[in-house]
Parts: C-alpha cells; sequence; structure tokens
C-alpha cells in the first residue's frame, strides 16, 4: 500500500490544483468588464426545440454560413428551460448573443432594464427592414423608441375545424356573429357533439387565455385589452365581468373534459370528431396528420359588438440581441440576415410551414389555409400578440388560476376577479 | 495547500487495546485531512455559499434581471396574508401525513411479508422495489394516462359498474391532491421497504426465540421484539420520509402543475411557479427559507429526541 501513496498524493494534488483553477476562473467571469469575446462565431439561442422547427433553424444557420465569410453557432434549448433561463442568460457577463423570442411587451420589458441591443442600424440599413409593416416597425420598437427586435414570422388564432365533420353535421354557414354563433353551438350539440374543445388541462392551462382575450378585444377592444394587461385597469372591472357575461352564454357547449387534457389531446379529439370547433393558433397543425391537414379549416372569432374595431390575434415570433455582446458587428450582420426573404423561406420550408413571414417579399407555404389566414391577418384594424405576449410570462400563472377556476366554478366569478387583480398586482409591483 | 504535507514517513501501527480503551492516534493523518477538506470546500462553493446567499434573497424584492432590493422582513409578512401559502402549507402538512405515514406503514408492512426466504420472494422485492428505479417524471407520465378521463382508472370503473365514480381526477380540485399521492405512495413504499429489510435483517434471530420461550404471540413479538428493534432504522425512515415530502415536486409538477386553482399545491410547486413563473426570486426564496426550517425543524428535533432516548 505505502508505495501507492505518491500516486494518490498526486491525484489528490491534481484535484486541489483543478478545484483552485475553477474558483479562480469563477472569480474572474464574476469580475469580468460583462462583455463577451468578440472572436468566434455569433451564438444564437433558440427555443425551438420541436424536431421540424430546429432543423429549420439549423438549415438558416447553415445557409448563412454559406453567404459570407461570418458564421453563427445555433444552440438550441428545451422551451421551459429557455424561458426560464433567459433573464440569467441576459443578465450574464458572458451571454450568448441573438435570442429567438417575443417583440411587444415582452422585449420592452428587456429594454427598459437596457438589456437588449440597439438594432437601430439594422432597421435603418436593411433594405428588407425598411419595407416591413407599419405594425411590425410598432412592435419592434421599445418605449424608449429604439428598435430592439427583428420580426421573422407569425401564426393566426381561429375557430378551427374539420370541413368534413361539418358537412356530416349538416353546417351550411359559418358564424359571423354571437348569435349565429349560439346557434351553431346549439346544432352541433344536438348532433351528440360537444361543440367547442378546450384543451385547458395539464400542462397548458394557458390555452384558456385565448379566450379570454378575444372576448375582451371584441367586447371591449383591443386598446383597452393591452391597458388592462399593463395594469392600468383593474380585473375586477364592470368591463372584465362583461366578458365573463358573454362566456357563461357559452360555458354549457364547452367540452366538459375541457380542463381535464392538454391542447394537444383536445386537437385530437376534434380531429376525431368528438367535439366540433377550436379556439387555437396554427400551431396545433404540427401535430395533426398530413392527411388531416387539407381537411382543417377555420372561421373567425365571432364578433360580438359591430362597434368594436376588428382585432385578431397574431403572435410574432423573431429574434433579438443582448445588449452585453462582444460581437456587436457580427450580431448587427446576422439580424439583417434574419429579415432577408430568403432566410424566412427556409424556416418555413423546414418547418411545419404553417407559420407566415414577416418579410412581406417572402413566399409562404401557399396552400389554401395559409392564404386564408393571411387575408385573414390583413384584414384586421387591430393585432394583439397573446395575453404573455402582451403582459409577462409572470402574469400568465394569475390568468390561468383565475380562468380554470371560472370554468369549474363559473358563479363565483365576482370572488375569481378580486383574487386576480390582488395576484396580478404582486406581479404588477414585483 | 496544507494538507499535501509530506506524511510521517512511517504511519505509527495501533497497538491492540488489551480490554482497555483504544489510544486515539497521536495527529489525523493528512490523506485523511484531505478527504474530508476538499469536498468540504467543493461543497461550500456550490452548495453551502448558495444556500447563504438564498437566506439574503429572502430578505429582498427581487425579478431576476434588476439589482436585488433589500426590503428585511417584508416577504415573510406578506406569507403571513398569503392564501396560496397557507392551503399550500396545510396541502404539505397533509402529504406529509399522508404520504408519510403510508409510506412508513406499507413499507414496513411490506418487510415483514417479504423479509422470509421463501420460494420467489425475490421477485416480489423486486417488484416492489421497481418503481424507485424509474424517474419520477416518467412515472407521472404512465399516472397521466391512467388519470385522464376515460383514461385506465374511468374504464375499469365503468367495466365493474361504478360509472357513476368516473372523473376527471386531476381536473377536481377535491381529488387533484389525492390523485398525485398515489403515484408518488406507489413510488415510495419500494425504498422504505428496503431500508425496513435491512433493519429486519440486523435482528438477532435469540431475541425471537426467546420471546416465542417466553410465550409471547405474533403480535406481541412484533409489538415488543420488532418495534424496539427497528429504532435505528426508524430514525431514517423518518428522515428520508420527511426530506422526500418537503422536496416532493417532481411527481405534482408534471401532473397538476399545483392545479387546478392551487388545490394540489405544495410549498414546493408554489415556490417554483413564484420564482421561476411569475418571477418573484425574493418571495420564493423566503418559501425555500420556510421549507428549509421546516425540514431541518423536524428532523432535529425527532434526532435529538432520538438519541436521549439511546442514551
Amino acid at each position: 500500500m505505502a508505495n501507492l501513496q505518491p500516486s494518490r498524493r498526486r491525484l489528490l494534488a491534481g484535484l486541489g490544483a483543478a478545484g483552485t483553477a475553477a474558483l479562480l476562473s469563477g472569480c474572474v467571469t464574476s469580475t469580468s468588464s460583462g462583455k463577451s469575446s468578440s472572436k468566434g462565431d455569433v451564438t444564437l439561442q433558440s427555443n425551438l426545440s420541436a424536431p421540424q422547427a430546429k432543423t429549420a433553424m439549423e438549415d438558416i444557420v447553415a445557409a448563412y454560413g454559406k453567404k459570407g465569410s461570418r458564421h453563427a453557432s445555433l444552440n438550441t434549448v428545451a422551451a421551459e428551460t429557455f424561458r426560464t433561463q433567459l433573464p440569467t442568460y441576459l443578465t450574464s457577463a458572458n451571454p450568448p448573443d441573438v435570442y429567438t423570442w417575443y417583440p411587444g411587451s415582452v422585449a420592452n420589458a428587456y429594454a427598459r432594464k437596457n438589456l437588449l441591443l440597439d438594432l437601430d442600424e439594422v432597421w435603418n440599413s436593411s433594405p428588407d427592414l425598411k419595407r416591413y409593416s407599419k405594425a411590425q416597425n410598432r412592435l419592434c420598437t421599445s418605449s424608449a423608441g429604439k428598435k430592439v427586435f427583428v420580426p421573422a414570422t407569425y401564426y393566426w388564432w381561429g375557430m378551427f375545424y374539420r370541413k368534413s365533420h361539418f358537412a356530416k353535421w349538416g353546417v351550411r354557414e359559418l358564424p359571423k356573429s354571437w348569435d349565429d354563433f349560439l346557434d351553431l353551438c346549439d346544432k352541433l350539440k344536438s348532433k351528440g357533439v360537444a361543440p367547442i374543445g378546450l384543451g385547458a388541462g395539464g400542462n397548458t392551462p394557458w390555452v384558456a387565455s385565448a379566450w379570454f382575450d378575444y372576448l375582451d378585444i371584441r367586447i371591449n377592444g383591443a386598446q383597452y385589452h393591452r391597458e388592462l394587461l399593463a395594469g392600468k385597469h383593474r380585473f375586477d372591472d364592470p368591463e372584465v365581468r362583461k366578458v365573463f357575461d358573454r362566456w357563461q352564454e357559452v360555458l354549457p357547449y364547452f367540452d366538459p373534459n375541457g380542463v381535464a387534457i392538454p391542447f394537444q389531446d383536445a386537437t385530437t379529439a376534434l380531429l376525431n370528431g368528438h367535439t366540433g370547433m377550436m379556439l387555437i393558433g396554427t400551431f396545433f397543425a404540427d401535430a395533426a396528420p398530413k392527411s388531416a391537414l387539407d381537411d382543417i379549416d377555420f372561421f373567425r372569432f365571432p364578433i360580438v359588438d359591430s362597434k368594436v374595431p376588428l382585432a385578431e390575434e397574431a403572435p410574432v415570433d423573431g429574434y433579438f440581441a443582448s445588449a452585453r455582446t462582444g460581437r456587436r458587428e457580427q450580431v448587427l450582420d446576422l439580424m439583417s440576415y434574419l429579415a432577408t426573404a430568403e432566410a424566412q423561406e427556409t424556416y418555413i420550408k423546414g418547418s411545419s410551414g404553417t407559420v407566415l413571414p414577416c418579410n412581406p417579399d417572402a413566399k409562404d407555404a401557399g396552400t389554401a389555409l395559409v392564404k386564408k389566414g393571411r387575408a385573414h391577418v390583413d384584414s384586421a384594424a387591430e393585432i394583439t400578440q397573446f395575453f404573455n405576449r402582451d403582459s409577462s410570462d409572470a402574469l400568465q400563472p394569475t390568468a390561468d388560476t383565475a380562468l380554470t377556476k371560472f370554468l369549474a366554478k363559473p358563479k363565483s366569478i365576482g370572488s375569481i376577479l378580486t383574487d386576480w387583480q390582488r395576484d396580478a398586482e404582486k406581479i404588477w409591483n414585483a | 495547500m496544507a494538507v499535501l504535507t509530506a506524511p510521517h514517513p512511517k504511519p505509527p501501527v495501533p497497538t491492540p487495546s488489551r480490554g482497555g480503551r483504544a489510544r486515539s492516534p497521536r495527529r489525523t493523518p493528512p490523506l485523511v485531512l484531505a478527504f474530508v477538506l476538499i469536498p468540504l470546500l467543493a461543497e461550500s462553493v456550490w452548495v453551502f455559499w448558495p444556500a447563504l446567499q438564498g437566506f439574503y434573497l429572502a430578505l429582498t424584492k427581487w425579478d431576476g434581471v434588476s439589482a436585488p432590493q433589500f426590503i428585511g422582513l417584508d416577504n415573510f409578512r406578506e406569507m403571513a396574508h398569503d392564501d396560496v401559502f397557507r392551503s399550500a402549507a396545510v396541502h404539505t402538512v397533509l402529504w406529509l401525513v399522508l404520504f408519510g405515514g403510508l409510506s412508513a406503514l406499507l413499507g414496513l408492512a411490506a418487510a415483514l411479508l417479504l423479509q422470509q426466504e421463501r420460494r420467489g420472494v425475490g421477485f416480489y422485492r423486486a417488484a416492489l422495489f421497481l418503481p424507485v428505479v424509474f424517474s419520477l417524471v416518467a412515472t407521472a407520465l404512465v399516472w397521466q394516462a391512467i388519470y385522464q378521463p376515460d383514461g385506465v382508472l374511468d374504464q375499469l370503473l365503468a367495466s365493474v359498474g361504478l360509472d357513476s365514480l368516473r372523473h376527471a381526477w386531476l381536473a377536481d380540485q377535491d381529488t387533484a391532491l389525492y390523485a398525485v399521492i398515489v403515484p408518488a405512495l406507489w413510488r415510495q413504499i419500494g425504498y422504505v421497504m428496503v431500508l425496513y429489510l435491512a433493519g429486519l435483517k440486523g435482528i438477532d434471530p435469540a431475541l425471537y426465540e426467546a420471546a416465542k420461550v417466553d410465550g409471547a404471540g405474533a403480535w406481541q413479538r412484533f409489538r415488543h421484539v420488532t418495534l424496539p428493534q427497528l429504532r435505528s432504522v426508524n430514525a431514517v425512515v423518518l428522515s428520508v420520509i420527511v426530506i422526500d415530502s418537503l422536496r416532493s415536486f417532481d411527481v405534482v409538477w408534471s401532473l397538476t402543475r399545483g392545479g387546478p386553482y392551487h388545490s394540489s399545491e405544495l410549498l414546493s410547486t408554489y415556490m417554483y411557479s413564484t420564482a421561476f413563473q411569475s418571477l418573484r426570486l425574493g418571495y420564493g426564496s423566503a418559501l425555500a427559507v420556510v421549507i428549509f426550517v421546516l425540514a431541518f425543524g423536524v428532523i432535529a428535533s425527532y434526532l435529538v429526541r432520538a438519541f436521549r432516548e439511546a442514551d
């Protein structure tokens, strides 16, 4: 045993040295200037971890690498991890450079804390971005008037159904007004079908927020809705109460399993004809079998008050960059590439193809559904994003609690709204 | 690197004690010191220091982005009026009693049943221990399929004519908490069983023989021989159960995320959602401190009592 001692000692010395080195390097990082290295590839941190979307992002990065001397490296992180880690990434001393994320109030919250790179230069120099719509411009501008976001794609929400099922149930006309909608619900119910699927169970309670968003923008308008989510109105105001009064009218038509199953299962129920229709975004089509895709159609969420300007939910996805990046020039170069029609078409080709490009010159997938979706969004006077995007991820759990409680106990709406306001105040004051 | 100085050229050979107390070594060998100090150093950097920071964060308001703002005990004051915290605390106690109590009882029962070496007993032991091996998240997915509307459980109920009991088990606030305890129990029982099996093996058979000679029945042997002999194992089981109860998170989070509307919320899930979903990291840290104090309090008070009794 004795002759083993020296080697054991050496091992310990090695361990000790390694530990000290780790400690020292930790100290160095924490006191560094807060700039990442200006050498090497620009890093693109992506939350698009679904197989098709991930491949599409790899295609973009590969195409960018082939284009010129500059390269990007893609780092795909699971969506939930990405969301919880994003503040850490942005505040770290050595952050990834570019991130996939959302514009509007979500980006603005980070911009106000000086964590996002000013992209004015890209917006002023890129011939592509100059042609982007005014709405896109506004959405990508922070409250301080700086451009902080480059949009890439968007999708839309609507009442989705299967054409063949509606034909079988004898539905000839699609509803436009709230009364038409209630008639349709009656008709579907008489056929033994649960008229409205939901999917707010499991890990997707946020789906219920779509109903809140739509009823609010149909009754109180998009402007009021955005102000409400920004804390300028109260959730226990009579205007919000009106939203739930309407919602109560359709509650009997909701699938009783709506709060027990996640939206993926609710989608299956819709495709199998157990439910008649569903308010959902086009992302649900990612999991639909190809054979069913041609049979899927949608109609506009019914008009409740014709005096309220028409608004639709059309969440935009795209990119922002860390203000602490050490590769500013490379980041700006990559950003201007991501805004091109080529990059966005590459993404659409590689992914399921149900999203629309933000670049007005880029071609979409060209299917009938996508064409109809584009017209649907274009005809809206106002665009909203979604509950968490128009407010914050932090406010979403308060909505999940309030809305699932309302679905289970619609009569206690008074106390539900009081509690919602109290919970929301904690977030706004945080 | 004082720990790496040259060792004693010839380590002293301990003289065998002759009935008296063993002589304590003159000084601790540097190698032993190193084995203690290096892990301690690593532990203090990766565990103790972040834990201490957690205590400090509990006194701040922090969104994870801006600098933390010191607010003293405000987080704890808020907790006193927080209904969700109160219900999460009640659920945690309920969880501790039901999950902890049942897993100890059923684990002990399983160990007693399977302690004797009979043909095929190894199979049953392995079968009971198997759930421990699965990841809890995978376990949760399987149980989600069992509980979902028209899932295995509902179909089973329908097939035996209990249609009226069919239920959205995880989506009903009256059943969600109990529904999530079952998979947690299913997993824990095998673990507790193994601990008790080890304890039972350590009991001297002569004690049972003596008890039998004295005319003790099966229950009396269990009550007066087995139970007292298992005291040291009980301390381990209790520690494991309390710690596992307070850190029970994955199964609840995977199945219900503490919902519907906080009806299956535990302190651990509330801490996670407050910190990482609502981005109130100061309040989340305060909740973590409460969980720590509870775990530490329960275990320390039990251990102190157990040691006092042992003396």
